[in-house]
């Protein structure tokens, strides 16, 4: 066997309610690589990130992260794999009775040996990674939802995880600004190594980010491969996405 | 284990209750490992005793002086009558230590504070505030359930102990309206109580805030559903947290007062 994958899932099975969600999910990441996954509404996209780093388990199936089989651990026992991996959520869940300073040095001041004055920079650097200076005593429902959503990024971003998985990080965010977020997660690939996941429905942005994209359907990987290849997929939904995206750019 | 695998919607009265209990069990268990293994946050459980506390005071204080009100002026119309005016007091007293200020403090707690301990877990369960404390490796129960259980042990004792003042000082100004001198009344206290009146008080209100408190956490981080869950869970928590202290105070009665 080749070197130990980032990530990855071998049979995934997810199911909730009597419904199954993902259905066997055989997933890998390597260290370094950006991996994009793109799907329609309601395929699976943010269970199967939620599986990767053990915030739902799974109903069968396993998920290896950094080595260790998460699906056979206990919630104490996933705990310290998480200090090493970082999640974006789709809505951000920011702390709401938490100002944006306390939201994204919340993992800090509870994990690191830092003084005062270092959390305060890191915060200032992640918020500034992202593109927001200033904003740090607001609370969570004075921003807009594409300020939370960065925010929730720089909190993601401030323990320096080196596997990411971020769930669709640019929706919701103005051109310029989901620009910049893409441009930050090659930076981050090429300058720290970043293992990255990325969900998306921006398949522009993917072509662009990722080495490896991976397309959901209905709980299915139904096809898979670097960007070139994905855009010659001859897969209906592949291609389906593909012509929303090149409509959209005329 | 609870927190990261729903059980399914619709279930029988007996596997709900089962599932209920076993769900608490292992939270009690969760919350006693935490606190061994000195795993405490003291802001929050500072500011738990804020809210459980000493925001709770005036509304304890306030009902048990009517409660003690009330009790007097049924027992002093009766006792005054038949002479038993030196009794007035102690009565009062005895009341009070062994059963209402316990019971008020109770249920007042569990109407002001777990209620919103529930609404509150309830609402960071469902847009994903719990799903990420746990993905910055902070563990819920350390971070929300310990201090406020803490907090709910610290703060019981002494809300028990303004409900006793108030409404022995509720029903010394009815007996006072009977005719019945603040000599004589004191003195009567101390004739008829005992300082054991007052302590087995107080270690029932230590029961009644574990449940309160493990009660409003656990139906708060089982919540499911948008705004309608939280709904249920807040109801939820109140009722079984009321139901479970009115049961576990028979019990603690017949463990701490009966041979006496
Ligand atoms: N807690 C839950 N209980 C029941 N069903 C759920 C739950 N969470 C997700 N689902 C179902 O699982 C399916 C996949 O949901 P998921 O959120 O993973 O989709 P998604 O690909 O992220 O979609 P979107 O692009 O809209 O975010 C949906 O059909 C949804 O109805
Ligand atoms: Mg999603």
């Amino acid at each position: 066997m080749s070197k130990t994958p980032a990530l990855e899932t071998r049979q995934l099975v997810y199911a909730v309610d009597g419904r199954t969600i993902l259905h066997g999910i055989d997933l890998r990441v390597d260290y370094g690589e950006v991996v994009g996954i793109m799907g329609a509404s309601g395929s699976g996209k943010t269970t199967l990130l939620k599986c990767l780093c053990g915030l739902v388990k799974p109903t069968a199936g396993e998920v290896w992260v950094e080595g260790v089989n998460i699906a056979l651990l206990s919630e104490r026992e996933r705990m310290p794999l998480r200090l090493r991996l970082g999640i974006v959520f789709q809505y951000a869940a920011l702390f709401d009775y938490l100002t944006v300073f306390q939201n994204v040095a919340f993992g800090l001041e509870r994990h690191r040996r830092l003084s005062k004055a270092q959390i305060r920079e890191i915060v200032r650097e992640r918020l500034a990674w992202v593109g927001l200076e200033g904003i740090e005593d607001l609370y969570p429902s004075q921003l807009s939802g594409g300020m939370r959503k960065r925010v929730g990024l720089a909190r993601a971003l401030a323990m320096d995880p080196h596997i990411v998985l971020f769930d669709e990080p640019t929706s919701g965010l103005d051109p310029v600004n989901a620009y910049q977020i893409d441009r930050l997660i090659t930076r981050l690939n090429r300058e720290l190594g970043l293992t990255a996941v990325v969900v998306s429905h921006d398949v522009v942005s993917l072509m662009r980010t990722t080495h490896r994209i991976v397309m959901l359907d209905a709980g299915r990987i139904v096809a898979e491969g670097t960007p070139d290849a994905i855009r010659a997929s001859d897969h209906p939904q592949v291609q389906a996405f593909l012509q929303m995206a090149s409509a959209e750019r005329l | 284990m609870w927190l990261d695998e729903e059980s399914p919607r619709r279930q029988g009265a007996l596997q709900a209750s089962l599932e209920f209990v076993g769900a608490l069990g292992l939270l009690l268990f969760a919350s006693l490992r935490g606190i061994l293994q000195a795993r405490i946050e003291l802001r929050e459980t500072l500011h738990q005793m804020a809210f459980i506390g000493a925001a709770s005071a005036p509304i304890v204080a306030l009902t048990s002086a009517f409660t003690g009100a009330v009790v007097t002026l049924y027992s002093a119309s009766l006792l005054v009558d038949v002479g038993g005016g030196g009794f007035v007091g102690g009565a009062i007293a005895l009341a009070m230590t062994r059963e209402l200020a316990p019971i008020l403090t109770g249920i007042m707690v569990t109407a002001r504070c777990g209620s919103a301990i529930a609404a509150q877990l309830g609402t960071m369960k469902i847009t994903e505030q719990i799903d990420a404390l746990r993905a910055l490796a902070v563990s819920p129960v350390q971070y929300l359930v310990i201090p406020r259980v803490l907090a709910s042990l610290a703060m019981f004792p002494m809300l028990c102990m303004s409900a006793n003042a108030a409404g022995v000082l509720g029903g010394w100004a009815v007996a006072q309206a009977f005719g019945v001198a603040t000599n004589t009344f004191l003195q009567s206290i101390r004739l008829l109580t005992e300082p054991f009146d007052l302590i087995g008080g107080l270690l029932k209100t230590l029961v009644f805030a574990l449940i309160v408190s493990l009660v409003s956490c656990q139906q708060g981080l089982g919540t499911r559903g948008g705004a309608a869950g939280v709904g249920h869970a807040t109801t939820r928590a109140v009722v079984l947290s009321m139901v479970l202290i009115f049961a576990a105070n028979y019990f603690l009665a017949d463990l701490l007062f009966a041979e006496r």
